[in-house]
């Protein structure tokens, strides 16, 4: 098993979320509403989150470390900012590395645990983070954070205002979209067959360890990036942005959105976060909201949203193909 | 001296209620093969349930906490039979459901209660004092319902058919379906024997802790902990690492202050989790 894909590098599903990106780039010169603004704002750092979930669903494991590594993407990206440098693009690679480098030694010991250990493990790792960030006080500011982070900056322009921070936001998740898809693509086979049957996959040869690393390296990236995109949004670096328990929300969105295709934690993200924002007014009732959707998809479809549009568009092509043969069964007698 | 005595004391207090609540979580791991990411939100609700008997409904305390068992046995039973059971033998479906019915359950608490932390009092006050030491009657009252439902837990569990039967199911599920156990009429038994235990726990600790909608969040980290620290599974060992996390914490508040307490044993759970998955004192329940 090669682990490269064979067909098409570049499918539909990509193709759309590498155009929502764009379009989101393009939002401040369609729109100056501040409450668009902050919501596509919501919906891309989410969508980065939803990407670390997936790309750990893809060889079913359900991780629960995605506000760890968000939070070490976004202290590391704040503390560059205010001591290194405010270039965008060494703000956002060390946002990546920091997680990623950090994630690389945490795989080799926690990876050969599976299921349920797993989920307990990462939960744990989470709550470790977090305790660490409050008993951290000289490098993190303990439980005042890091304030006054200077704005990103590219090219002599500074990226200060609403507008500019949601174009950096979708610039990562550009970057996000890029990476998850070039991974799930490269790695379509070696996933799927981790996913399908670790023991055997073994057993015909599949080195398991260097595609799960890989994999769990690259989405602690991708939850470093939105978590820098977090701390720009919020101009701050505090811990209760990273809450454990808000893993809940990445995993929903990734569920929801359906685990099979990098649309899924897009659509998951862009739906919820959308629907969180409406109801603002009783935004306390969002956490039972979303648990009747979880509810939900995992009575009704299984495969979350894109999985469902997906289902009913494979029945509806089914259907004309299956009238056409039988009238011209119909003919021939 | 008197000092390490105090913390001993409240240690003992603490791992009573974190093994009444590790009891049914691993037990629904051991019989079922689920984690129940609901666990602590049917400690919330219990906790709720019992304040509105006492505060609304102007029931005695003791005939509260019976209501609140009832309640959240009951939920639990349909849960399992209506959402779970189906998806039984699928764990990253059962963890979702679990997940999305802790979610909708916190979401209803707060709708109901709101957010403000609730004034449910233990209806017991002042304090024992012997030999130069200070315990709170309502500690000694909790520590000894926490004892006693432990000793009814294993009674259940050790003495009797259902408790046979459930070991079995634990032990090896095709085995026992073999031998004419039933699975499909004793889980959701499990399951409410479980949340029960949860609700009991929530009804008595609550008054003397607090009682908000989102106090789930740290029972569930808890509860992790404890059943992470005993393996997975296995009902004593769960009882002796609540225990252990129970004067754990009372020393390291006491001697360290924050929550560098908090962060030792993390780090220690985290460590035995990566060592030995199976925990300190069980043997690899189920296959995960």
């Amino acid at each position: 098993m090669t682990g490269r894909r064979r067909g098409r590098l570049v499918g539909a599903a990509e193709i759309t979320a590498l155009l929502l990106c764009v379009v989101a780039f393009a939002t401040p010169w369609l729109t100056h509403n501040l409450f668009v603004l902050s919501v596509i704002n919501q919906i891309l750092i989410a969508t980065m989150a939803a990407y670390s979930v997936h790309v750990m669903l893809r060889m079913n494991l359900l991780s629960f470390a995605v506000p760890a590594f968000m939070a070490m993407g976004g202290f590391a990206g704040a503390l560059v900012a205010k001591h290194g440098g405010t270039n965008v693009l060494l703000v956002g690679g060390v946002s990546f590395l920091v997680p990623a480098l950090i994630a690389l030694p945490l795989g080799i010991l926690i990876l050969r645990l599976r299921g349920v250990y797993f989920v307990l493990v990462t939960y744990i790792f989470s709550e470790i983070l977090q305790l660490l960030l409050f008993e951290t006080p000289h490098l993190t500011g303990g439980s005042n954070g890091i304030s006054g982070i200077p704005a990103a900056t590219f090219l002599a322009q500074s990226f200060s205002s609403s507008a500019a921070v949601l174009q950096i936001a979708a610039g990562l998740a550009l970057v996000a979209t890029v990476v998850t898809a070039a991974l799930c693509q490269w790695c379509e086979q070696p996933f799927a067959a981790i996913d399908e049957n670790e023991t055997l996959a073994a057993s015909l040869g599949l080195v398991i360890w260097r595609f799960k690393a890989l994999g769990f390296v690259v989405a602690a990236g991708l939850a470093g990036l939105a978590g820098l995109s977090l701390v720009l949004m919020l101009l701050t670096a505090h811990p209760s942005s990273f809450s454990p328990l808000s893993s809940v929300n990445y995993i929903t969105y990734a569920i929801v959105g359906g685990r099979a295709s990098i649309l899924g934690p897009a659509v998951g993200s862009a739906l919820l976060v959308f629907a969180g924002n409406i109801f603002s007014s009783q935004g306390e009732y969002s956490p039972g909201f979303f648990g009747v959707l979880i509810l939900l998809v995992v009575f009704i479809a299984r495969g979350g949203i894109t999985g469902a549009v997906h289902t009913l568009w494979s029945r509806r092509r089914k259907q004309p193909a299956s009238l056409a043969a039988s009238t011209k069964l119909q003919d021939l007698a | 001296m008197h000092g390490i005595i105090s913390a001993g004391i409240i240690g003992i207090g603490l791992g009573a209620q974190y093994a009444l609540l590790a009891l049914g979580f691993t037990l629904i791991f051991g019989v079922l093969g689920v984690v129940n990411f609901a666990h602590g939100g049917f400690y919330v609700l219990g906790g709720y349930v019992g304040y509105w008997a006492v505060s609304s409904a102007g029931l005695p305390y003791p005939v509260a906490v019976l209501a609140a068992v009832v309640a959240t046995a009951a939920l639990g039973y349909l849960f399992e039979l209506v959402f779970v059971e189906r998806f039984v033998d699928e764990q990253l479906a059962t963890m979702m459901l679990t997940v999305g019915l802790y979610l909708v359950m916190s979401t209803g608490v707060l709708a109901g209660f709101g957010p403000e932390p609730a004034d449910f009092a233990f209806p017991v006050t002042g304090s024992w004092h012997g030999g130069g030491f200070f315990i709170p009657w309502a500690n000694l009252i909790v520590l000894g319902v926490c004892v006693l439902a432990i000793a009814a837990v294993y009674l259940v569990l050790y003495r009797t058919d259902l408790g046979r039967a459930l070991r079995a199911l634990a032990d090896d599920r095709p085995v026992a379906r073999a031998q004419g156990i039933r699975p499909h009429l004793l889980f959701p038994l499990a399951f409410a024997l479980a949340t029960g235990l949860a609700g009991l726990t929530g009804a008595v600790v609550t008054p003397i802790l607090t009682l908000s909608p989102h106090v789930g969040d740290s029972v569930l980290a808890t509860s992790f902990m404890v059943v992470i620290l005993g393996g997975l599974g296995s009902v004593t060992g769960s009882t002796v690492a609540a225990f252990v996390v129970g004067l754990i914490e009372a020393y390291s508040d006491v001697y360290l202050g924050g929550s560098k307490g908090a962060l030792a044993l993390f780090l220690l759970v985290l460590l035995i989790l990566i060592a030995k998955p199976s925990g300190l004192f069980g043997r690899e329940a189920r296959r995960a």
